[in-house]
């Protein structure tokens, strides 16, 4: 078996779309990990929406075997990193189970807000970086100037980054020997007791969780007893073993090794990442350090579009969860939809992957609501609770004041643009804090920004007034009083709930206009007029009114052919199981998804 | 009740808005076709030998179009092959642009006592623009041919720059020439037909629009003492078309050529609306029928609602009660709560109130499973 000197545990760190996956498969295409011809596109990454999107959120790490020009064999673990800000905790788990990590910098991009942000958490971790200029096949790539901004801007040494081309197998083999040479091996204590960080998981269903783990002291076999330090449930070590890619048996892990412990675990929320898996009979003293409660930041509403699948949506809810311990989710009621959820999400990306995921993997329809934030409110009482559902805030009279969250913006752009993100900064409430020219043609820009401005088109907004060069990141700083108010929705005098939502006072009345107006084209006509208000503490500051329908009637007879007559009524009364009641008035669902389209960019 | 229906599928040309089974370059093979029709009936014979028909409709189509002959000789098969009634309906439609005082006489002779004719509108440039063959002075004429006997007139809503002044001249024309019965209709355009472009390109009148069209025209109707039976069906006391009525009773009526539905001990059915396979068909001695569907309870009721609800006395309480054997206000009762405000209950009748006989379909379909 191979030298514990002679292991290399690193991840890739890369901006999207900057070519980590295919690296990647590079690396273990060259490692004779697979062979060309089983590739399926790129391996790690291995949700459909995962491919399709060509990012990846789960992490797959993989073992490869690589002989040296040394002459040695190395056993090197890849532990692949989600590329998103929603992940970053994942992220900073995945780095802390390794020593080293390859920085992929596109060489005609150069530095990106994400890989910036990621370069500190692997520094944070202590990691070795080693930096690859990837692309350099593209007739736009500019190396030595991209080389300069990563000594500039990251303060690394660039001299000796290998230059590739992943997609064409250029400087591979440069980069596996930096990896051997570069990364230095784990750290071994083989004697301590047992400590691992989980640094993934996934439920499997024959096996249970299967725990994703580095083994920093000690080791752990099939039979042993094992907890993990939050949780005094105790399990047996069913199987070990590790990532070839797919998951292969191996008796015995021990420290410095990355691989996978099957314990007949049931639930993944006993097991959260980061935390420490200690032997049960032998337990260490200290965990490992880094552990964090996971925090939702962005929440939403999930109901089944057809009420009576209320048990199918629990059900794939259930499931993804079992995958994705960062998915909260309460039973929750809506006057206008019924039963449903009330979902918590690391960030944006995360509710949309996890919305396309129930709708694709289990073939449901729902439907959501709009994406709100968590705010801080004290009441009169002296009390403090958060809300994240608009219907559960207390009435006015209760309210002392609200505080909402506050981000901190990353905003890097070429200066041309610099005009127009900072008009979109202050139209979502954003206070400049400063700016720094990187080099000529890149400047980074920092704002404190209102989360809940950003939860809507923030990303699509300065994608499109920037042509897409602008690159965004953002980290969560606390919170702020803020004068907040909810904008209630009243359809035929009823409020509907499900369209309730906390926002700024100032942005209020136009806010409530624009809803007025898309809810008057999206609402049919029905058999009354249908006044369609906008309103805050009972106050009406918006109206419009979707006239009575006056033709809905089926034509001529024609010959008796009464089927076909049928069959439209039945069409019709399809159309109808797709409304929604709201007080008398019925709303179709894709209403509620339509409306969060508000501001016409 | 049960009726007779023909189809007669020939066209002198095609309508813009028609998208139903008319052949305008087929008229030389009518002679071919009435033979099959004749055939089609007696195969039926037998089968059908229980039933009493208290009505014939020949339909189209233009049945006006074939030789006067041939309409004869269908009343007079159906006669010899089926018990049609010695008082019954017979009706035939007609074009006014194919009507002649010889074959009127036929028509009458051979026992055809009701006469639907196709207006649609008394403004020329409306009727040219939709394809009809017709103008407003053959239907004077036509109309003056039919003095005297229990004549139908169709009016159209919802044609291109129509106003309801045009609507108000063409009931007033079709009521004083003697019509005793006027079919007010909507256009429907459907995918395919050359009026879909218009109605794409939105030349034709909007919901609204028509909507306030039918409101005057129904208004002018019951003013000239029509009286309305059915959504788009007025009649002078007494003349209401029992053919018609029976499809809203969900009576049986069994129905011959091409494109022809039927209905008979709850099994729907339709022939196939391809002319030469509807020769085929019967030329080897087989039927014609491309689809049917057995109608269970639950969709017997259904149908029974659907089509009650349509005309203006509504549905009948003790006859739901009969044949479903439920309270039809106790079982729907929730549905009936919802709906309070468009339909009322009287002398044992449910229906929708008139101010919304034309929104109908969103109320119905709350009765639907």
């Amino acid at each position: 078996m191979t030298n514990k000197s002679n292991i290399r545990n690193f991840c890739i760190i890369a901006h999207i779309d900057h070519g980590k996956s295919t690296l990647a498969d590079r690396l273990m295409e060259r490692t004779g990990q697979v062979s060309e011809r089983d590739m399926e596109a790129q391996l790690l990454d291995s949700m459909d929406i995962e491919r399709e999107r060509g990012i990846t959120i789960k992490l797959t790490p993989v073992r490869m075997f690589y002989k040296a020009k040394d002459g040695n064999e190395y056993e090197f673990n890849l532990i692949d990193t989600p590329g998103h800000v929603d992940f970053t905790y994942e992220v900073s788990r995945s780095l802390a189970a390794c020593e080293g990590a390859i920085l992929i910098v596109d060489a005609s991009q150069g530095v990106e807000a994400q890989t910036l942000a990621n370069v500190y958490l692997a520094l944070e971790n202590n990691l070795e970086i080693l930096p690859v200029i990837n692309k350099i096949d593209l007739p736009s790539a500019r190396p030595d100037e991209v080389k300069a901004e990563i000594e500039e801007v990251i303060g690394l040494d660039a001299s000796n980054a290998p230059l590739i081309s992943a997609k064409e197998g250029i400087g591979i083999d440069d980069v596996l020997e930096a990896i051997v040479k570069y990364f230095p091996a784990p750290d071994c204590n083989e004697k301590a007791p047992l400590r691992a960080l989980i640094f993934d998981s996934y439920y499997d269903n024959y096996k249970g969780v299967i725990l994703f783990v580095r083994i920093k002291d000690g080791a752990v076999k099939a039979g042993d007893r094992i907890k993990t330090f939050r949780s005094d449930k105790i399990y047996e070590v069913v199987e070990t073993g590790v990532f070839a890619p797919n998951l292969s048996p191996k008796n015995g892990l021990s420290a410095g090794d990355v691989g996978y412990i099957a314990a007949s675990i049931k639930s993944i929320q006993d097991v959260a990442v980061g935390d420490t898996v200690i032997n049960a009979d032998n337990p260490a003293a200290e965990p490992l350090e880094g552990y964090k409660v996971v925090q939702s930041v962005v929440f939403c509403g999930i109901y089944p579009l057809d009420g009576s699948k209320f048990n199918d949506l629990k059900e794939a809810i259930l499931k993804l969860q079992l995958n994705d311990a960062s998915l909260i989710f309460e039973a929750d009621s809506s006057v206008a939809l019924g039963f449903g959820f009330r979902c918590g999400f690391l960030g944006l990306l995360h509710m949309e992957i996890i919305q396309e995921r129930i709708e694709r993997e289990f073939g449901l329809e729902i439907i959501t609501t709009a994406p709100s934030v968590s705010y801080k409110v004290i009441k009169t009482d002296g009390e403090e609770i958060f809300i994240d559902n608009p219907s559960h805030l207390p009435p006015v009279s209760e309210i002392e004041h609200m505080e909402e969250p506050i981000v901190k913006a990353d905003i890097y752009s070429p200066p041309e643009y610099l005009g127009q993100i900072m008009d979109l900064c202050r139209e979502k409430r954003g206070v400049f804090l400063q700016m720094t020219y990187l080099d000529k043609s890149r400047v980074r820009l920092e704002y404190n920004l209102p989360l809940n401005e950003i939860i809507f088109d923030f990303f699509d907004a300065i994608k499109s007034r920037t042509r897409g060069y602008a690159s965004f990141d953002y980290e969560l700083i606390g919170y702020e009083r803020s004068k907040l108010v909810k904008l209630d929705i009243m359809l035929n005098g009823d409020v509907c709930d499900a369209l309730s939502m906390i926002v700024h006072e100032d942005s209020a009345y136009t806010r409530g206009r624009t809803l007025c107006e898309n809810l008057k084209e999206a609402i049919p006509r029905q058999l009354f007029e249908v006044p369609v208000q906008a309103a805050i503490g009972g106050k009406i500051i918006a109206r419009e009114t979707v006239k009575a329908v006056r033709k809905d009637v089926l034509a001529k007879c024609y010959g008796g052919d009464i089927t076909r007559k049928k069959k439209l009524l039945e069409k019709q009364k399809e159309g109808k199981k797709r409304m929604r009641q709201i007080g008398n008035v019925e709303v179709p669902s894709e209403v509620f998804m339509q409306i969060l389209k508000t501001n016409k960019d | 009740m049960s009726g007779i229906y023909v189809h007669i599928p020939f066209c002198k040309s095609k309508c813009t808005y028609c998208d139903f089974a008319s052949f305008p370059d087929k008229l030389c093979y009518a002679e071919s076709y009435m033979a099959c029709v004749y055939r089609e009936m007696a195969k039926r014979k037998k089968e059908l030998e229980s039933y009493k028909f208290d009505t014939l409709y020949i339909g189209g189509g233009t049945p006006s179009v074939i030789d006067e002959n041939y309409i004869a000789m269908l009343v007079a098969a159906a006669r010899k092959n089926f018990r049609l009634a010695e008082n019954a309906e017979i009706t035939i439609e007609m074009n006014p642009g194919t009507v002649s005082a010889k074959k009127i006489e036929a028509y009458l002779k051979c026992g055809i006592n009701r006469f639907s004719v196709g207006l649609q509108t008394a403004v020329d440039s409306q009727l040219k623009d939709i394809g009809r063959i017709h103008t407003l002075k053959e239907f004077l004429l036509c109309a003056k041919l039919l003095k005297g006997q229990n004549f139908s007139a169709d009016v159209m809503l919802g044609l291109k720059n129509q106003t309801a002044a045009d609507v108000v001249k063409t009931i007033e024309t079709a009521a004083y020439s003697g019509a005793k019965h006027i079919s007010m209709y909507a256009l429907s355009p459907e995918d395919g037909t050359p009026i879909y472009t218009d109605y794409l390109n939105g030349e034709l009148p909007c919901g609204d629009e028509v909507a306030e069209l039918y409101s005057v025209g129904a208004n002018k109707l019951k003013e000239l003492g029509f009286n309305r039976y059915e959504v788009s069906n007025f009649a002078k006391k007494g003349f209401e078309s029992r053919h018609n009525l029976n499809y809203w009773r969900r009576g049986e009526y069994i129905g011959f050529g091409v494109a022809a539905s039927s209905c008979i001990n709850n099994v729907r059915f339709t022939n196939t609306f391809d002319l030469d396979e509807y020769f085929k068909c019967i030329l080897s001695d087989n039927f014609a029928v491309i689809n049917s569907e057995n109608i269970d309870k639950a969709g017997q009721e259904e149908e029974f609602i659907m089509l009650a609800l349509r005309t203006e006395k509504g549905l009948n309480l003790s006859e739901y009660q009969k044949l479903f054997g439920y309270d039809f206000l106790q079982k729907f009762s929730p549905q009936i709560q919802k709906a309070r405000e468009y339909t009322e209950v009287s002398n044992g009748f449910f229906r929708i109130k008139e101010e919304f006989m034309f929104v109908q379909n969103s109320i119905i379909i709350g009765f639907l499973n």
